[in-house]
């Protein structure tokens, strides 16, 4: 079991209780997309997972090891085995592409050398692999806010993967991207679950995509999970359940 | 409750006020005409301290009409707050009450500041005053050599009172900013203090740290450097804070979860997000500092200031015409070059 986590719950400062008590695990090779309303607390999941967001209460296990109340450098070194993607892909726009790709190994390089750009050439070379991963690699001396949307997003996936992660936590990776572009970044996100065997946990909008690429679906509505099962399983009424009584199924073809 | 308590404590501060007024200025001044008592405008000192009984009885006249206030709803407190109703009758009537406060102080201001357009327009007055505007228009051009050099000194002095408070303005930023932090208890400590203190040198103007400076290293260019040095490393920090604050958080986030340092997290995260903006502000604040400079010599802080001053002195008018005229200029060109370079760095 890669992740373990028990009666997870977090209540904002203003009172807002986004998890009521999550209990679920992912095994190893998972590609998990959670699903739900936005504000279900779909963001607040993934970030608590690898602790941007402090929980409140319960346990969050990685590798049968608690992590939930780590910090310091234990916490350092264990967000290096987890890589992230953001809806706004959180690239910095004004660096090359390169160089953004380099800062997902910035937990590896000792902070002087990487201030002075100091990247011993492994990692450099290891670069521009992952760049050809996703398909990019000749923007690789591009300024980053030069490129479209869908190519910027392959650029935080390179930059995820120079963590080597053994999970990688996508929020709303195509919630920006245009439908043909969607289904672009998601095969990459595809690829890296099946032939990198990472394990995926990717919040989405759109089912026809959790359909076609995710292994399981976990559905939030109002903090608590109400499916947890195969993304087929996923009927008329089960998607009336979770998104409401009004809501209309759109596809993305 | 603490809502009516305010509302009280501002009427009764307005009435107080309104009594005060009617009576030292509208009765004693204007119908009385009273010249035993001393003007308001010129002492002051002496009208506050003197009249202690009177305060006395203008505070209590003052919490009469607060209380009034109270009861009627006729409240300046509730009028400002919006909690009148347009077709309350209250409303009219604090408005009255509002308009005639507004009157008495124009009309106190009138007198305080004792304007006289006798003073301006008679024809001695307009005299003396062809007579500096000609001498002005005439600049005397043989001292140019030595207004060029002292005028470089300002821009010289400008310079450096940026780029010395540059690595403090710098450091002092990150710690007054916000969203950075607000991680602990440590750091949110260390936040208030920050900005207590920068708050406060900046508060006190350039010219008032310039005549600090002349007492502790004497008069020169170097006290008048480290008086625009002090008031920028506050302005500048402060400038540079607020667009820290600014920044998306969103590369932060992508950076921290990569497990990388904080100080990894600051280089990569923030920097590249600021860099320009700081650059923008610190060559606008070039360029606020030499127009700063010019003014700082008149206490003795070195520059075209100081020889501003000296001419002043000695009423030699066509010489201060010529240095009015060069500092002019150099404003003027700095203003346009540094507006440039700002563009340029969009």
């Amino acid at each position: 079991m890669l992740l373990d986590i028990r009666s997870l719950s977090k209540t904002y400062p203003n009172g807002t209780q986004a998890l009521k008590s999550l209990t679920f695990a992912v095994q190893e090779g998972e590609f998990v997309a959670v699903i739900g309303l936005s504000g279900s607390g779909k963001s607040t999941l993934l970030r608590c997972i690898n602790r941007l967001i402090e929980p409140t209460s319960g346990t969050i296990l990685f590798d049968a090891q608690d992590v939930t109340h780590i910090s310091g450098e234990a916490l350092r070194r264990y967000r290096r085995k987890i890589g992230m993607i953001f809806q706004h892909f959180n690239l910095i726009g004004r660096t090359s592409v390169l160089n953004n790709v380099l800062m997902g190994a910035l937990g590896s390089v000792s902070t002087l050398d990487s201030i002075i750009g100091r990247f011993p050439p492994a990692l450099q070379e290891m670069a521009l692999r992952n760049l050809e991963i996703v398909g990019i690699a000749e923007k690789a001396s591009v300024r980053a806010d030069t490129l479209s949307g869908g190519q910027q997003q392959r650029v935080a996936i390179a930059r995820a993967l120079m963590q080597e992660p053994q999970l990688l936590l996508a929020d709303e990776p195509v919630a920006s991207l245009d439908p043909a572009t969607s289904h672009s970044v998601m095969r990459y996100l595809g690829y890296i679950n099946r032939q990198l065997g990472t394990t995926i946990i990717c919040n989405l909008h759109f089912l026809s995509l959790v359909r076609e690429y995710a292994t399981r679906a976990i559905a939030l509505r109002q903090g608590e999970i109400v499916f947890d099962g195969s993304p087929s399983e996923i009927t008329e009424e089960w998607f009336r359940h979770i998104y409401g009584d009004d809501a209309v199924e759109v596809e993305i073809r | 409750m603490k809502q009516r308590v305010y509302q009280f404590l501002v009427d009764w501060l307005a009435g107080t006020y309104l009594v005060t007024i009617l009576h030292r200025i509208v009765w004693l001044e204007l119908i009385w005409g009273n010249d035993q008592s001393p003007r308001l405008g010129t002492d002051i000192g002496t009208t506050l301290v003197s009249g202690i009984p009177d305060w006395m009885t203008y505070l209590s006249i003052g919490v009469v009409l607060a209380i009034g206030a109270t009861y009627s709803n006729v409240s300046l407190s509730l009028l400002l707050r919006g909690k009148l109703d347009r077709s309350m009758w209250q409303r009219a009537a604090a408005l009255h009450v509002a308009s005639l406060l507004l009157s008495l102080t124009f009309i106190t201001g009138w007198i305080v500041t004792r304007i006289s357009l006798v003073d301006m327009i008679s024809g001695e007055r307009l005299s003396a005053a062809g007579r500096i505007f000609s001498s002005l228009l005439q600049p005397e051009f043989s001292i140019l050599p030595q207004a060029l050099s002292a005028i470089i000194e300002t821009v010289y002095l400008a310079f450096m009172a940026t780029v010395l408070a540059l690595p403090s303005s710098f450091v002092l930023s990150f710690l007054s900013a916000r969203n950075l932090m607000r991680g602990n208890l440590w750091a949110r400590t260390l936040y208030t203090l920050v900005r207590a203190v920068t708050n406060f040198t900046r508060s006190i103007e350039p010219l008032v740290w310039a005549v600090i400076f002349t007492v502790w290293v004497k008069v020169g260019p170097f006290p008048g450097m480290l008086a625009l040095m002090v008031h920028t490393i506050s302005s500048l920090a402060k400038q540079y804070s607020e667009q820290i604050e600014d920044i998306d958080p969103g590369p932060l986030e992508a950076i921290a979860s990569t497990g990388a340092r904080p100080l990894q997290i600051l280089w990569f995260g923030v920097l590249p997000q600021v860099f320009i903006p700081f650059l923008s502000f610190t060559i606008y604040r070039w360029d606020i500092n030499v127009r700063m400079a010019t003014v700082i010599g008149l206490v003795g802080g070195g520059g075209i200031g100081t020889m501003l001053n000296q001419y002043q002195m000695l009423a030699q008018w066509h010489e201060v015409g010529l240095i009015i005229l060069v500092i002019a200029l150099v404003v003027w060109v700095m203003d346009y070059v540094s507006a440039r370079i700002r563009e340029a760095l969009q």
